[in-house]
Parts: structure tokens; sequence; C-alpha cells
């Protein structure tokens, strides 16, 4: 039980990361910053481009299909869909680089 | 003529190559460069594959490397905010 070759979870397996499950509201918080900040570029490009009178198929495409920060639901805000974990939600954090990418659409239905 | 200012703020370490490879075109070396390119359809595709990593704002008119660093000097000099023999005038009152 106690002692210096107790069997703890590092011992046993080697590495042992801990991501808690869910994120804190300051996580949160950032997230909606950084997914905010994604959106004010998507509108100074296509600002930028209209005054040159020009359009982008792929700016025009991300501005119908993906939701904006405020458009967003909370579940998709900071959960994404994963077909190996119960009920089929877990945490964004666990994307790998979820600070760096795109993640707002999910399945329908999930 | 408009031109886009291109910060990278967050940096591509770890990202997929074609990500890396658009930094690298752009010369996007290090977080907090910064380019300016003009408007065009070809810049904004860039833009649009970096768009997690950098801070895009519209200008008129790009700036040197040598105009940028002169923007984040501090003035020079120093301005008097209040006279010490004031303050000690004050002193002696009391």
């Amino acid at each position: 039980m106690f002692g210096p070759f107790r069997l703890t979870n590092s011992l046993m397996g080697g590495l042992l990361w801990k991501i808690p499950w869910r994120l804190s509201r300051h996580q949160k918080y950032r997230h909606r910053e950084r997914l905010r900040k994604v959106d004010s570029t998507i509108a100074t490009l296509s600002a930028a481009l209209a005054r040159q009178g020009q359009t982008m198929k792929k700016v025009e495409r991300w501005k119908v299909e993906m939701p904006t920060e405020q458009e967003m639901l909370p579940k998709d805000k900071y959960t994404v869909f994963d077909r190996k974990v119960k009920r089929y939600r877990k945490g964004i954090h666990k994307v790998p680089k979820w600070t760096r990418v795109s993640q707002r659409l999910n399945p329908p239905g999930y | 003529m408009a031109y886009f200012r291109i910060t990278l703020m967050r940096s591509g370490i770890g990202m997929p190559l074609k990500v890396q490879g658009v930094l690298k075109a752009l010369g996007l070396r290090k977080r907090m460069t910064t380019v300016y390119y003009p408007v065009t359809p070809d810049v904004a595709g860039q833009i649009m594959r970096i768009k997690e990593l950098v801070d895009v704002k519209e200008v008129d008119r790009p700036l040197t490397k040598q105009q940028q660093r002169e923007q984040r000097r501090p003035e020079k000099g120093y301005h008097v905010e209040k006279r010490g023999s004031e303050q000690t005038s004050n002193y002696e009152g009391l």
C-alpha cells in the first residue's frame, strides 16, 4: 500500500497522461476567443476581396457551411463526435492540436 | 492598392506539411513575423489554409522592416510629470 515500491498507475504502465474529462471554464473562454478570431479572419478576407470586386469559393463555402461562434451550440463548441466513446461525445480538448485546428461540425443526429 | 498584413501568432510546429509549406511560402518562419501581400484570391486561399495560426488585417500600404521597427521603438527623451522641487516645497510647508 505504502512505501517506495507501491503499485501506482505510472509504475505499472509507465507513461501516464492525465487529461481531465471536461474543460475548465477558462479553457472554454480561451477556446471561444480562438473561434471568434477565426471568424474575424474570415470576415476580413471576404470583405477585402469584396472591395476588390472578387469572391472566392473557399471563403464563400466556409461562410455558408460553418456556423460562427455565436451560432454554435455549446455541445458542438466544447465536445466532438467520437464513435468509440460512450454516448458518442468527447471533450474537444482530446482532439490532437485542438487549439490550432477548426472542428465545428459534427455528424447530424449525434 | 490594398494589402493583407499577416502576422504569425501560433507556430506551425507539428501541423501537416501542407500547412507548414504555406507558412514557408508566405515567408512566415517564426512567430510574430509580419508579412504584407496584395489582396488577391491566391493569397486569400493561402490564408484560408493557415487561418487558425495567423492574425490578418487589411491595410492600405505595406510597411518595410525598418518602418515596423520604428513603430515599435519608444519615443526618444522624456517628459516631466512633476518637478521634484515642487514636491519638496510641499513637504516643507507641513
